[in-house]
């Protein structure tokens, strides 16, 4: 038995191309796919079926983690650690840890921003399937590529051969795994 | 997309303005009138403090909506520009607001003068026993803090920001019809000047007319807190208008789903600002701890028995209104995009920066123990009735000001951006 490509890539001119092809894509219930475009393209997101990232929940989460840990630390310090009066001021109050919980909320916010968006993308990545596929390169110039997965449950070679090149799709091509 | 603007209906019917702008003017009028009757059952002082709560929140508004003019020009910003035409309608107000401004600028001249601040009146008595003529810190401040200055000033300011407002609307207006670019510089070369004159104006008035109050008090953030609640005012007013112009229907095809996203993200910024800089005034002098400074927020919590008064409560309302419940409301995506939350997060935040200004202004009238009078008192209902009054008022001028221009600046260089925003 052959190696089951890693999926299917096929080519595409033009920003507008690729956006009606990727609502078929979507309308044919694939889950496991991409496009890869040379920009940003707006509305790619609703036309591939893609739901809202998490990303803001994580960084959510990441802001509440820093600013209990500023008022935690500010508590423990002063009035557990190491219970020290200055000017006279109660050993711990919220008013003088807002200052460190606040930064550390920013801190701790922007951390859980990049560290869950560079989770969920699954990067750092050295190493791609379409990276062997010749003319990638032009996904950063001019060429735009829509690339479905052999894990989709509704993959089939012959038949997500036939809609790629149904929609649009030129030079269909098996990527290897 | 633009195409679009071009099937958007221009501007209401003529008749159907006149008609909402007169019915604004009725309440705007009737309201100014019961607030001045007032006086009959209050007293000048109580009524005049309550009158500036009132023109003070919509002046905010005004301002407000000026510097987000000038920002949008300074920033030769894109998705802004199919909602700045209603500001700059809006900016027609500030000659109204001078006019409404006169009654307390005329009580400087009367008895003596200290009906309103009543610094004016070098005879007033204060905690301790002596006159204001006689208080150090007065004659210090008297350079800055004098009757002069403060009525000059008020005139000078609005007539700053009225030069201001009439250079962007002749602008923008013209555009409409001749499409020349130049106006586009003229806008971005008066928002270059503009923005430090409206920062320093803005200042200056919040401390004239509010902050001189308590002229014993130091804050540096007074005029940074005004300009929070300034553009805080603004953008919430923008808001209303943008889902009052979608139900309408003008706004169709002209505004998109990003359109609420942004606004509602300058609306979460702003609110982050203002607690910024209102916690830090706070936070500084709690931590100074120093009586000339201490003195403006105990007022504001506890009588001089030490029980708490109503504006400790009015405080907590701040804090979880201005703050924590937009703040929290905003953070979701979901929210800023659905019309009518995003509507009522606004409404709820325009209650609060009323309030807020309630908190500023009122507890300068104080009983004979030197505690601020209640926050619940006959007060409220003429800071009601001067809020519909100049409101109206406002309104007016705003419904006055619609017809005579285009929907949306239709030849402006950035309508085709704003009108596809991340589309």
């Amino acid at each position: 038995m052959a190696v089951q490509p890693y999926g299917l890539i096929a080519t595409f001119k033009t920003a507008p191309d690729l956006y009606h092809a990727a609502e078929q894509v979507r309308d044919a219930g694939y889950r496991h796919w991409d496009c890869i475009t040379p920009f940003p393209v707006h509305g790619l997101d609703k036309a591939m079926g893609l739901k809202r990232s998490i990303v803001p929940r994580i960084s959510l989460a990441g802001g509440i983690t820093g600013f209990i840990t500023g008022m935690t630390m500010i508590w423990w310090t002063g009035q557990i650690d190491y219970p020290l009066i200055v000017g006279g001021k109660p050993l711990f109050s919220p008013m003088f840890a807002f200052p460190v919980s606040y930064e550390l909320t920013i801190l701790f916010t922007a951390f859980a921003t990049i560290g869950g968006m560079l989770l969920l993308n699954g990067l750092p990545r050295h190493y791609h399937p379409v990276l062997k596929y010749d003319h990638i390169v032009r996904g950063m110039d001019d060429t735009f590529f829509i690339v479905i997965e052999a894990r989709d449950p509704r993959f089939n070679v012959a038949n997500t051969k036939a809609l790629l090149e149904k929609i649009g799709g030129a030079s269909v091509t098996e990527l290897e795994p | 997309m633009s195409s679009q603007a071009a099937t958007a209906p221009a501007a209401l019917p003529v008749e159907s303005a006149d008609a909402s702008a007169n019915k604004a003017l009725v309440v705007g009028i009737v309201g100014i009138a019961i607030t001045f009757a007032g006086v009959l059952l209050s007293g000048v002082t109580h009524v005049a403090l309550s009158y500036l709560v009132g023109l003070t929140f919509w002046t905010a508004i005004a301002i407000g909506m000026l510097m987000l003019v000038l920002i949008h020009h300074i920033f030769d910003a894109s998705w802004s520009t199919v909602l700045r035409r209603q500001f700059e309608h809006g900016l027609s107000a500030f000659k109204w607001l001078l006019v409404l401004f006169v009654p307390l600028l005329a009580l400087c001249f009367v008895d003596g003068g200290g009906l309103v601040w009543s610094w004016m009146n070098p005879e007033t008595v204060i905690h301790g026993g002596h006159t204001v003529g006689h208080d150090p810190l007065y004659i210090k401040k008297a350079g800055f803090l004098n009757k002069g200055a403060l009525v000059g000033g008020t005139i000078g300011f609005f007539l700053l920001w009225m030069w201001l407002s009439a250079r962007l609307r002749k602008a923008s207006f013209t555009q409409d019809s001749d499409g020349d670019l130049k106006w586009t510089f003229m806008s971005r070369k008066t928002a270059a000047f503009g923005l430090p004159i409206g920062a320093l104006t803005l200042t200056a008035a919040a401390i004239f007319w509010i902050k001189s109050l308590e002229y014993h008090w130091f804050s540096t953030m007074y005029g940074v807190w005004f300009f929070a609640n300034c553009a805080r005012a603004a953008l919430c007013i923008g808001v209303i208008i943008m889902v009052w112009l979608w139900n309408r229907g003008d706004y169709k095809g002209v505004l998109n789903t990003n359109h609420f996203h942004s606004i509602g993200m300058l609306m979460l910024a702003f609110t982050v600002f203002w607690a910024y800089v209102t916690f830090s005034q706070y936070f500084l002098i709690w931590n100074a701890n120093v009586p000339e400074e201490t003195f403006w927020y105990n007022l504001r919590e506890l009588n001089h028995d030490g029980s708490t008064n109503q504006w400790w409560y009015v405080g907590l309302v701040i804090l979880f209104g201005h703050f924590f419940i937009p703040f929290w409301f905003l953070l979701s995506y979901r929210f800023k995009v659905t019309k009518h939350i995003i509507r009522r997060i606004a409404i709820g935040m325009l209650a609060t920066i009323l309030i807020d200004l309630c908190y500023n202004i009122l507890p300068a009238l104080k009983d004979s123990h030197e505690d601020a009078l209640p926050f619940f008192s006959l007060n409220l209902l003429w800071v009601a009735t001067s809020v519909i009054g100049v409101g109206g008022i406002c309104v007016w001028s705003y419904l006055r000001s619609f017809p005579t221009a285009k929907l949306i600046p239709i030849r402006d260089p950035r309508i085709g951006e704003s009108l596809t925003h991340h589309e």
